[in-house]
């Protein structure tokens, strides 16, 4: 068996299971504001990386080739946070501006879609090769 | 009766699987920064298997268009390779079972016992 499909297919759902996480994460908090002084909840965006890092110079083999992809890490978002004039709020600073996170709640919800976009692909690898196995299977299967 | 046939399926299970493997990685790295899609050339890689000689290896796509974060994987494009490959191996697979079955009642005894 070549290098192992299963393998590559499930690190590819746990690496968009994590992101959905992170975007679930950001969503959650989206409405959360912070006190004057503290700092608001910053976007989490989850980044990947290759296991393979050049494999033009060994020839994918079958036992040794470490493909699929893991997280790499975990960057927050640098964007600016957003400032509400509410000066009701308990929460408000001396102007009466009320800090809030930076989340856009646009962007996640994009991410989201290209991310169950990616995992549904990696289904659809899972079920694919688990045809070809029951296939190959029963040709081995003479009466 | 030639039993070679067999080493012609096992070139094609070898190099279907190695595509398989290659379109799966494609599929998982379809988010990562700087990644490019890879794939074998299945006839060179066919020959290569069938011949003895060293397979040519994977070799960048190169078609799609590259997004901003460097990343060129075309989900699409992946999953209908994808596709094409998995019906090419459980044809093979359908066409080794036929074989094997022919060969196997050849090496039966007369049945009629005679």
């Amino acid at each position: 068996m070549a290098a192992d499909i299963f393998a590559i297919a499930g690190s590819a759902l746990d690496a968009q299971d994590s992101r959905m996480a992170a975007i679930a994460s950001n969503l959650a908090n989206a409405d959360s504001i912070a006190a004057p002084g503290q700092t608001p909840y910053k976007a989490r965006e989850v980044i990947f990386q290759p296991m393979m890092d050049s494999p033009f110079e060994s020839q994918i083999d079958a036992q040794t080739a470490d493909a699929g992809v893991q997280v790499a890490g975990t960057i927050t978002s640098g964007a600016p946070s957003v400032q509400k004039y509410d000066p009701g709020n308990p929460l408000a600073d001396s102007k009466g501006y009320v800090t809030g996170s930076n989340v856009s709640q646009v962007n996640e919800m994009v991410d989201l879609i290209d991310s169950s976009n990616s995992y549904a692909a990696s289904v659809a690898v899972l079920q694919s090769a688990s045809r070809v196995d029951q296939q190959i299977l029963s040709s081995f299967q003479v009466v | 009766m030639q039993a070679g046939f067999l080493s012609y399926y096992d070139g094609i299970f070898n190099t279907a699987q190695d595509r398989q493997a290659l379109i799966a990685n494609n599929i998982a790295n379809a988010n990562t920064p700087g990644f490019k899609a890879m794939d074998i050339p299945f006839q060179a890689t066919l020959a290569a298997h069938l011949t003895g000689a060293t397979p040519p290896g994977p070799q960048y796509r190169a078609s799609a268009t590259v997004g901003l974060d460097g990343n060129d994987v075309a989900l699409d494009n992946e999953r209908i390779e994808g596709t094409q490959n998995a019906e090419q191996l459980m044809a093979a697979a359908t066409f080794l079972h036929q074989s094997t079955a022919d060969l196997i009642t050849a090496l039966r005894p007369n049945p009629s016992g005679s």
